[in-house]
């Protein structure tokens, strides 16, 4: 064995408590092993990973178990054998490269630091060879960077160059690719998993997605309040879940494909309970909807209910049976991709909500004193070049796109946070002035907006009710009477308890935030609502839910829906229609049903293939597709390239027309449009055949 | 020089005691050099840091207190304020009172061997009344129509008009004498006097050992003296305490106080001339009415004051500037009325103010000014004056003759080795620093008569006068007399305190 | 939790020792500002010659100074006159960085630019340095020091206050009022200012303990409060002399200075610390 974790609880002092965070956990892995451990925030997985490490600070204290690690018994150490322990036998790649790295020293210099004793060039060669083998592109310049020189997925890059320096017993990846955007995401993970295979390094993979861990590891232990709730192979896991939480997660976030009208998200209730209000059964209990009186009173044990399995609960016969929750588990990969669908039944052509045309952004940038001495004319970042939408009553449309495509700065110019420099806007064929000062308050009750991060969406110093009283009073012409009763409505129709009315935000869990964040929006009964990233802030089991109140919302009240969303998944669930941006343009617009289908844009078949895709019923990691990689990052909006923007990585470069001439647009079936000088049949065949090339396996 | 600095030089320039306007001299000291055996022990002497040591320069009570050991004063005041021979050994006035002739003292020689003679005398108050230098000295002897050595040892001074106070004049702190020709005379320091300079260390300390040739018998007393220089008084009398020095002068009173109480020292308390001033300005309302001044001088409790604000030390005042030590002079002939309030109150009632007074009173913040500022406002009280104190740092007191404008305040005046100076400068009509701004002819009359006659007992008379006018009706309470304060170890004897602590003889100490 | 209601804020103050007793001391001379004069034995400037210098003893509990006047009367009256001085001037520099904090931070721009700038030299200057200056042109008197008081500490606050709302000004929950078409008071006194309010009850004691420093130091410089005024830092100063005479005339005002800074400072971190527990 590599790492040995028996019986393991480490505790954190808060006000003067000890609170145990993790408790009695027990795993193990062998050489050449990698394993996941997966937990929403608050599962202790973070601590965990810490406490092999033994970096628990003054709070943090072990209070019972082993760690051994190689051999070692790392928690009798003392502190220069820990130290050595730490030097030779564990490698740590953290979730932030950037506040990992010294500022104030260059990249060659720091990962010569992690390989004493070596003469001068004999180190330069090994940091050479190593700066290589993490694929950086011009390992020789990387060398002499310093960290501020590069971007985010070239640091992270680095710093699992300077894991694999020297001969780690375990190697900890604490998060590595939660602060990159989805294609360089796929680029990291396929490096680690190839950088894996080749070694017989035991590797912790720390992460709060089931779907970045069935990408890498063999072996997957779900976390639940600091507890083991279940440990299995990646595949069975995945194929035969025993542990209702497991399920749970299963079914929270859409998977690729998914959408509203086939199969609605199971989203699991309530919340996670914090250190100290652990409740006396099983800690996931009262979410459970297995649970009974013996898991409310009855700790369960942590049961092998096969070779290699082991899962805390008192029901897994019965579910291992098919016994209960049998029709959840079937319901759950039925999903299909439905052409028609129910609400399309109406042929009369419903009205334009929203129509957006040639919307341009430019944000100037501050001259430097050289350049304004020089002369020279300020410089703009073109955020957006000329976007043209359209959403009609009761639809939705989705925004995808990385960071840096320009997906928000249009939510914020259609909404006037931002305004914008060119294009029209229009909604319900009344023109919008650029600047949301100079727009009349029934345009404003008509048009409203959630933003991405429901933690500072709200005034954190007034209560739900004062949050959602205000806009009713304001906008929709309650009396000052009346809005109390508007509230309870309100917080009703999100699931919130009417009650609610009288917290702070401080004192809501991140999703009760975001329902309050959407009754906001919601309270004006406007048009169109914005919603940017609805769901990427919050945790797995709580993004279900927010998806279904979103659909259900639309549903009854008929409004429409422009949304803003990294995660193809979460566009492909709740959208209609789908517009793929890259560098402030769109690329493709699709119908949902089509998008997942050839032919592509090109950079919508990069997307797809780099977003990790939880295994079907079978799958296991090590065969799954290659993703397609894009090289180096996304250029700046300063100098966008000419022709096709995305000529500089796209894979299926034509070469000198790409570069020179603007793309068509490309007419498809059901109004697809591509933008894209390749003919769409050359796409569909091409795409065709690199999926074929690369078979799914099925065990 | 503008007045508040000139003032200011004037507080730090406190000389002697009464004066006993002696036109003749006294015995001179016979010539012969005390035996070097007589002469034991080292003297250790706390002191501010000098700045200036050449003597035309030099005012701080430090500078004076080096130089007055390293050089002679023609001839000297001593502690009873009268005038006693130093280099010159006797001298003789003229019957017009203009020509002044003087003897020097025979063995006198400057410390590199060469004699002192009169060409040494005429070269160093040549220097210091020539216009052309514009030295501190140039106006105060400008009376002087010529200086002339009339034989190897002697000197003739010819005055422009009579000055009954001529030698005086000639022992100004700054009338060193200096070998003819000297330029170095802060560096090299060749002087005459009873010590020489062994090794100056700037800021820091100086050491000097005794004049063993010096001309006058029996002194100096000690074998060494050093100077060491400390920022502030605290500091000295700090180190008098711990025993790093054996003398300190110049002190605040309350640590002066403390010092009485300690062991193994002599502690001595002196009044001086110099004194705190309250004055209203007599020329517009409210102080023109004779009555508001009356209600004024009624209202003070002058003996509260002195025991209070002064802790007892100095001496009372009687609300003229002739104060007690000028034994010739001074008069206690006309009573200080008692403390009355009611009475004032009724004076200020009928003066036209019923309802009392409210004036501001402007004050300089250093010594104890603000206190006295403080003590008045509540005495004032009682009589319905409602004195507004306003303590204003001494530059702003004295910036742009302010001190001059206001209509209550209060100044501090040095002390001065002749009572004419204050009739002169701040009570005869239109004097430069008449701050009261009062006019009272009877007084210009007897001032004019004091300062010109050379009939001491008429010159006695005008200042009984004065002094009587003063306490009558005089715009100014002049509460009391500052004290000069000194301690040394009570190993030493000899140590007779000056009230300009400079000019106190050190070459006369020495160890018991 | 909410259901349980935030604990009253005098019980969070009182939950560590450090702030009770910094409670403690600022509510005994908040105390003995108001009701001091019913206890004082003397009138602050009342001098009695005849018992001038006394230590202290039953009569004259802190000693009688040079002056004969009570020294426990003076510093009863004292703490009137410097919490009156200190705490008007830092509540009036409290609202005034607030407001220049506040319109500044929010607009942003311009104004914005130059209003800090101006702010920047100021405070690039030690404050009693600024004060001596500003007092040097107003003259002494105790309007004059309130004035300083103002207007030294106007720019601190209005910084801290813009810091705050520079955080705040980009929240989603500003542009989501901006979304309901809220004037611009509005944003500014109901969606900004409580979030600035913490940071600002720290500011206030913390400005409060600098301002009864403040008043103290121009006092012991000679050119804040007035004479026979029985100011805290005057007494310091006029103590300094007699200290070798009068002792007690020097270490009881001290003692009252030095108590009361440190008592509000502590009280101060107790202040952050429970408006940060309820945050």
């Amino acid at each position: 064995m590599a790492l040995t974790i028996g019986d393991l609880t480490v505790s954190y002092r808060q006000q003067g408590r000890w609170l145990d965070v993790v408790r009695e956990v027990s795993l193990s892995i062998q050489p050449g092993q990698t394993y996941g451990l997966v937990g929403e925030s608050g599962s202790g997985k973070t601590t965990l990973a810490l406490a092999v490490m033994r970096y628990l600070g003054e709070h943090g204290r072990i209070r019972q178990g082993t760690i051994e690690l190689a051999g070692l018994n790392l928690l009798t150490l003392d502190e220069a054998s820990l130290v050595r322990a730490r030097r030779d036998l564990i490698r740590l790649v953290p979730q932030n490269p950037q506040s990992s790295l010294n500022p104030s020293m260059r990249i060659g210099e720091q990962v010569a630091e992690t390989l004493p004793g070596l003469s001068e060039s004999e180190g330069k060669r090994r940091v050479l060879a190593l700066l290589s083998s993490v694929r950086l592109p011009d390992p020789e310049r990387v060398m002499q960077s310093y960290p501020h020189q590069l971007s985010g997925g070239m640091l992270q890059r680095v710093m699992i160059a300077m894991a694999l320096s020297g001969e780690p017993a375990l190697l900890i990846l604490d998060e590595p690719t939660t602060n990159l955007d989805a294609t360089t995401e796929a680029a990291i993970l396929d490096l680690i998993r190839d950088l894996i295979r080749a070694r017989r390094t035991a590797v912790l993979y720390v992460s709060h997605s089931l779907s970045l861990i069935s990408q890498l590891c063999e072996r997957v232990a779900v976390l639940y309040a600091g507890e083991l709730v279940e440990d299995a192979p990646v595949g069975e896991l995945f194929q035969r879940p025993l542990h209702p939480y497991t399920q749970g997660l299963l079914d929270s976030v859409p998977r690729i494909g998914q959408n509203k009208r086939a199969a609605e998200l199971r989203p699991i209730p309530g919340q996670i309970p914090r250190a100290g209000e652990r409740p006396p059964g099983c800690v996931f209990a009262p979410r459970c909807h297995l649970a009974n009186a013996l898991c409310e009173q009855a700790r369960p044990p942590l049961d092998t209910p096969g070779e290699g399995r082991r899962v805390r609960c008192h029901r897994w016969p019965e579910i291992a049976a098919g016994a209960v929750g049998a029709n959840q588990i079937v319901e759950r990969y039925g999903f299909r991709v439905h052409a028609p669908t129910r609400q399309r039944t109406t042929h009369s052509a419903p009205p334009v909500v929203l129509a957006v045309t040639h919307l341009q952004k430019r944000f100037p940038v501050r001259r430097t004193l050289g350049e304004w001495l020089n002369a020279r004319p300020p410089r703009q970042i073109e955020a957006v070049r000329g976007v043209d939408l359209e959403i009609s009553r009761g639809r939705t449309l989705g925004l995808v796109g990385e960071s840096g495509s320009g997906k928000t700065t249009v939510a914020r110019c259609i909404i006037g946070l931002s305004e914008r420099s060119g294009g029209e806007v229009a909604l319900l064929d009344i023109p919008l002035a650029p600047s949301i000062a100079q727009r009349a308050p029934d345009l404003l009750r008509r048009l409203q907006m959630v933003l991405q991060n429901p933690d500072e969406a709200l005034n954190p110093y007034l209560n739900v009710g004062e949050i959602l009283g205000r806009p009713l009073q304001k906008l929709a012409g309650y009396a000052p009477a009346d809005a109390a009763r508007g509230v309870s409505r309100l917080l009703e129709a999100v699931k919130l308890d009417p009650a609610t009315a009288a917290r702070l935000p401080g004192q809501l869990s991140g999703g009760e935030k975001q329902r309050v964040a959407i009754a906001r929006a919601f309270a004006t009964r406007p048009d169109l609502i914005l919603f940017d990233e609805p769901v990427s802030a919050l945790d797995m089991s709580v993004q279900a839910a927010i998806l279904n109140l979103i659909a259900e919302l639309q549903r009854e009240s008929r409004h429409s829906v422009l949304l803003i969303s990294h995660d193809l998944a979460v566009v492909g669930y709740l959208a209609d229609e789908v517009i793929v941006m890259y560098l402030g343009r769109a690329m493709e617009v699709a119908r949902t049903e089509d998008i997942f289908t050839p032919p592509h844009h090109p950079y919508t078949e990069a997307l797809l293939s780099a977003i990790p895709v939880m295994p079907r019923p079978g799958e296991s990691p090590l065969t799954r597709a290659q993703p397609i990689h894009l090289d180096g990052d996304i250029p700046s909006p300063m100098d966008a390239p000419a022709g096709c923007p995305f000529h500089t990585r796209c894979p299926r470069s034509l070469g000198e027309i790409c570069a020179r001439q603007e793309p068509p647009w490309q007419v498809g079936q059901n109004g697809r449009r591509v933008f894209c000088h390749i003919p769409l049949d050359d796409l569909e065949k091409a795409q065709r055949t690199n999926s074929d090339r690369e078979p799914r396996v099925d065990f | 020089m503008s007045a508040h600095q000139r003032l200011r030089s004037l507080t730090l320039m406190a000389v002697v005691l009464i004066a006993l306007l002696a036109g003749c001299g006294a015995p001179a000291a016979s010539p012969t050099t005390a035996p070097a055996a007589q002469r034991q022990g080292a003297l250790r002497i706390a002191f501010e840091i000098p700045a200036k040591l050449d003597p035309a320069f030099a005012s701080a009570d430090s500078e004076i207190a080096i130089l007055n050991a390293i050089y002679d004063y023609l001839i000297d005041v001593n502690t009873e304020s009268k005038i006693v021979p130093r280099l010159a050994a006797q001298w003789t006035t003229s019957a017009d009172g203009l020509t002044y002739t003087f003897t020097l003292a025979s063995g006198a020689a400057f410390h590199d061997g060469s004699p002192v003679t009169a060409q040494d005398v005429v070269w160093t108050f040549d220097r210091l009344r020539d216009p052309q230098l514009k030295l501190p000295t140039s106006s105060l002897y400008e009376n002087i129509a010529g200086i002339t050595a009339t034989g190897d040892k002697v000197v003739t001074f010819k005055l422009k008009q009579t000055n009954p106070f001529f030698l005086y004049d000639l022992s100004d702190n700054h009338a060193l004498v200096l070998k003819a020709g000297t330029t170095d005379a802060a560096t090299k320091f060749n002087g005459s006097g009873p010590f020489r300079v062994v090794s100056y260390s700037p800021e820091n300390r100086m050491e000097l050992a005794a004049n063993d040739k010096y001309f006058i018998a029996g002194k100096p007393g000690l074998a060494s003296l050093t100077f060491i220089f400390f920022k502030d008084q605290t500091a000295s009398v700090n180190a008098l305490r711990g025993g790093q020095v054996d003398l300190v002068m110049r002190m605040p009173s309350a640590l002066f106080k403390t010092l009485q109480s300690e062991q193994g020292l002599t502690t001595v308390s002196i009044p001086t001339n110099g004194f705190d001033e309250v004055r209203l300005r007599a020329d517009r309302k409210p102080g023109n009415d004779p009555r508001v001044v009356k209600a004024f001088k009624l209202a003070t409790d002058r003996k509260a004051i002195f025991q209070t604000v002064s802790l007892g030390l100095g001496a009372a005042g009687r609300d003229s500037p002739i104060g007690p030590l000028f034994k010739a002079f001074y008069s206690e002939e006309t009573p200080l009325p008692a403390r009355d309030p009611k009475a004032a109150k009724d004076l200020l009632a009928q003066a036209g103010y019923p309802n009392g007074l409210k004036l501001d009173l402007h004050v300089p913040d250093s010594g104890d000014r603000p206190d006295l500022a403080v003590v008045l406002k509540e005495q004032w009280k009682d009589a319905g004056i409602d004195a507004n104190v306003v303590v204003e740092p001494e530059s702003v007191y004295y910036g742009n003759n302010g001190w001059l404008e206001v209509d209550l305040g209060i100044t501090g005046w040095g002390s001065r080795p002749i009572p004419q100076f204050y009739l002169d400068v701040m009570l005869v009509t239109g004097a430069k620093w008449n701050e009261a701004h009062w006019s009272d002819a009877e007084l210009d009359k007897l001032a004019k008569t004091a300062g010109t006659t050379l009939d001491e007992a008429e010159r006695a008379k005008a200042y009984k006068d004065i002094q009587r006018i003063l306490i009558e009706r005089g715009p100014i309470i002049i509460p009391y007399f500052f004290a000069q304060f000194g301690a040394v170890k009570n190993t030493f004897t000899g140590f007779n305190l000056n009230a300009f602590a400079g000019r106190t003889d050190l070459a006369a100490i020495r160890v018991k | 939790m909410a259901d349980e209601g935030a604990p009253p804020f005098l019980s969070v103050l009182y939950a560590q020792a450090a702030s009770a007793f910094g409670t403690s001391v600022v509510l005994l001379f908040l105390f003995v500002a108001v009701f001091g004069p019913l206890f004082a034995p003397y009138s602050p400037t009342q001098q009695i010659a005849s018992e001038a210098r006394q230590p202290p003893s039953p009569q004259h509990w802190f000693g009688a100074d040079r002056l004969g006047r009570d020294v426990f009367s003076r510093v009863v009256y004292g703490a009137r006159d410097i919490i009156s001085l200190a705490g008007l001037g830092s509540l009036l520099a409290v609202i005034a960085g607030t407001l220049f904090g506040l319109i500044s931070g929010y607009r942003g721009g311009l104004f914005d630019e130059l209003l800090f700038r101006l702010f920047d030299a100021f405070l690039s200057l030690p404050s009693l340095l600024l004060a001596l200056l500003l007092l040097g042109t107003l003259g002494p008197s105790r309007n004059s020091v309130l004035i300083v008081i103002v207007f030294v500490y106007t720019p601190i606050v209005a910084r801290v206050v813009r810091s705050v709302v520079l955080g705040v000004r980009h929240k989603g929950f500003i542009e989501a009022a901006q979304m309901r078409g809220e004037a611009g008071w509005y944003i500014l006194f109901r969606e900004i200012l409580p979030s600035v309010l913490p940071a600002l009850a720290v500011e206030a004691a913390l400005r409060f303990s600098y301002a009864i420093f403040l008043v103290s130091s121009l006092g012991f410089l000679g050119v804040g409060v007035q004479p026979p005024n029985p100011d805290w830092g005057l007494m310091v100063s006029e103590g300094r002399n007699t200290i070798s005479l009068t002792p007690w005339a020097l270490y009881f005002p001290v003692g009252a200075i030095s108590l009361l800074v440190i008592g509000v400072n502590l009280m101060a971190d107790g202040v952050r610390r429970a408006l940060q527990g309820e945050a």
